[in-house]
């Protein structure tokens, strides 16, 4: 049994081990992860943009995701390799070609915890935090979501999560779960001239989600992983081409209604989940903000939040 | 399945050292939908971790134990007036007697069982009150075929809720090659606190339990359903066990009921069980039986085998030939590939 330490500093060979044996383990936030299947793309992918994550080569205790990276059937171990994420429980998973590893890899990890996690009420939504509390960013897919968590990164913020906001049952506090901010087709050269192509994983091409790269979250976020926070705003981004930047101001029910089926457990949580998040909205405000460009968007955060950023 | 993981799993075994170990018991646990019992019979030398997944399956079946009270609640509602006092099976007489096969359970659908002369008035009632045909079975042939021969009616759907309702007028198809006496057990079944719904006592439960694992069906969810067995009979008082014997034979379900003492004694090492199995046996489940359950349950590599026999005889109970042939045929022409709804996930 190993202390838990950064990928980058195992070697390669040692990963591809533990993950063929099914005893990779990675840790982040609340949550623990062990994880099967060994591919190249994989290890690649996991060198690159997991560099700063925290793992374990063998367990050191039960671990609340159990992910198998595996082939649908014993052909497609072998020829024109393909592969699919279980998770442990039926998922309506397609299998991708083995190049595109890490979007399975990914892909799992979320429906693990979207699914199976339910001792935090889960939203969908990006969450980035300063000192003075968190933003809770919800939005559709293509909303701008990425684009905007990843613009605050750059002024001061430090990321929570792009996919989860984590609302504990007991106190309405929200918990970091910083993995990789995934970047899907035109965000990608918008997010990469705006951090530097050093931070940006390999374009996995083709998917059925079209272009996706990853954003590498920093190790000054993860080395945060345990530190929660309040939230101090909340914000439904919507991302339109050529819009004059404008923010309407929701009232909480208002707020509560666009929250509620944004979670992927609200309704098998119940009472405690009501209250958890109208206790998120109670003393903050929530707004609906509309917007062409990062920098509008930015903007307007600025005129809400009373505060300078660009 | 390993023996020693049943034994774990309801608390009378300590947990692996090894974490791998650990790992994979909890994984079994979880594949088998028993990872709520376990959380809720290992409560002490729980680490942390280890308490934050139990809380995951706790969380869960909580859910489920809601929306079956709601579930009474509204039943009771749907036939008030009618003096009809339906007695709740399985999983919904245990969360509603609070019964320790409860703990962390998952149950998703309500199952009752009535008078057959009642089963009329029950389902006018419960359309009247949005319940519908459930699409699965809502053809003419299935609509006739639960009519005609099974022991319940084709499974209600709430239209606005989602969840199912099984209308039962007895414990075995009407074609079983031995029925149980439902009119008798029906007779010392007892309200819930001041309401018309009702449960069957605690050996009843037992029996109706082991006739529905060890009479019906081919034993499809082994674990979860000793599981089961052995909670229910943990609770039996010692008067209330020494009447297992004479329950089972009034109301002919000896057999069911000494393969399960005999099962809770072969797989939780109950000896008070096998002693009351080999009581009331005249003769012993037979090898084979025993062979197919134990091989199934603990998953060994020839357990094919042992799940083709469980199934034959699973139908070989259930109907007789001239009924399975035309029956099968029939499904197998209708046979068409499930088609696998995708889960609505909200993200992308």
């Amino acid at each position: 049994m190993s202390a838990p330490s950064n990928v980058a500093s195992y070697d390669r060979r040692d990963l591809r081990a533990a993950l063929r044996n099914g005893s990779f383990t990675l840790h982040l936030g609340p949550f623990s992860h062990l994880v099967s299947g060994a591919s190249e793309p994989l290890l690649d992918f996991l060198s690159d943009t997991y560099r700063d994550y925290s793992v374990e080569l063998t367990p050191s205790d039960v671990t609340d995701v159990l992910l198998r990276l595996e082939a649908p059937n014993i052909l497609r171990r072998f020829i024109r390799r393909q592969i699919t994420p279980n998770p442990g429980f039926k998922v309506p998973a397609v299998p991708l070609p083995l190049s595109m590893s890490p979007l399975a890899f990914e892909m799992g990890l979320n429906l693990s915890v979207a699914l199976k996690c339910c001792r935090f009420i889960n939203v969908h939504a990006g969450v980035v935090a300063d000192k003075d509390g968190a933003i809770v960013m919800s939005a559709a897919s293509g909303g701008g979501k990425s684009t905007l968590t990843a613009a605050l990164l750059q002024h001061g913020y430090r990321l929570f999560s792009d996919e989860f906001a984590l609302l504990g049952l007991d106190q309405p506090l929200l918990h970091p779960y910083p993995r990789p901010i995934s970047l899907k087709q035109e965000t990608i050269p918008v997010v990469r001239d705006m951090v530097g192509d050093n931070w940006i994983s390999k374009v996995v091409t083709g998917t059925p989600k079209g272009d996706i790269a990853y954003y590498r979250a920093r190790a000054s976020d993860l080395a945060q992983d345990k530190t929660s926070a309040k939230a101090k705003l909340v914000l439904f981004p919507k991302f339109e081409k050529g819009v004059r930047p404008i923010a309407r101001q929701l009232n909480p029910a208002e707020a509560i209604m666009r929250l509620v089926p944004a979670s992927t457990n609200y309704s098998l949580l119940g009472e405690p989940a009501f209250h958890a998040i109208t206790g998120l909205l109670k003393n903050i405000r929530a707004y609906e903000i509309t917007y062409g460009s990062t920098i509008d968007s930015l903007r307007l955060v600025e005129q809400i939040t009373d505060q300078k950023l660009v | 399945m390993q023996k020693s993981a049943l034994k774990q799993i309801v608390g009378i075994a300590p947990l692996p050292e090894k974490v791998m170990d650990r790992i994979e018991l909890v994984r079994n646990a979880d594949a088998n939908h028993i990872l709520g019992q376990m959380a809720s019979a290992n409560t002490s030398d729980v680490s942390d971790r280890l308490h934050d997944i139990f809380r995951n399956a706790l969380l869960r079946a909580g859910h489920d134990h809601i929306m079956l009270q709601f579930e009474i609640n509204r039943l009771e509602h749907a036939l008030s007036g009618t003096g009809i006092e339906p007695v709740v099976l399985k999983g919904g007489a245990y969360v509603a007697r609070g019964k320790k096969a409860a703990g962390g359970r998952r149950v998703s659908d309500l199952d009752i069982l009535v008078a057959e002369d009642e089963l009329e008035e029950v389902e006018t009632r419960l359309k009247e009150a949005g319940w519908s045909p459930d699409e699965a079975t809502d053809n003419e042939y299935d609509q006739a075929y639960y009519r005609e021969h099974m022991h319940e009616l084709p499974p209600l759907r709430h239209a606005k809720r989602g969840t199912i309702i099984d209308v039962h007028h007895r414990l075995l198809p009407k074609t079983a090659r031995s029925n149980v006496d439902v009119a008798l057990m029906q007779q010392s079944a007892m309200r819930i606190a001041e309401n018309p719904v009702r449960t069957f006592d605690d050996v009843d439960m037992f029996v109706h339990s082991a006739v529905h694992v060890f009479a019906d069906g081919a034993i499809d969810t082994p674990a979860r359903s000793l599981v089961e067995l052995y909670l229910l009979y943990i609770e039996l008082s010692s008067d209330d066990a020494l009447r297992l014997k004479t329950r089972a034979k009034a109301v002919g379900a000896i057999k069911a009921v000494s393969t399960a003492l005999w099962a809770i004694d072969e797989f939780f090492d109950e000896d008070n069980a096998l002693a009351l199995s080999n009581e009331a046996l005249a003769e012993k489940p037979n090898f084979i039986l025993r062979w197919a359950i134990a091989t199934k349950t603990l998953e060994r590599p020839s357990a094919p085998l042992a799940k083709l026999l469980l199934y034959i005889r699973s139908h070989y109970l259930r109907m007789p030939l001239r009924l399975l042939v035309p029956h099968l045929a029939r499904k197998a022409v209708a046979w068409r590939p499930t088609t696998k709804k995708p889960i609505e996930l909200p993200f992308p």
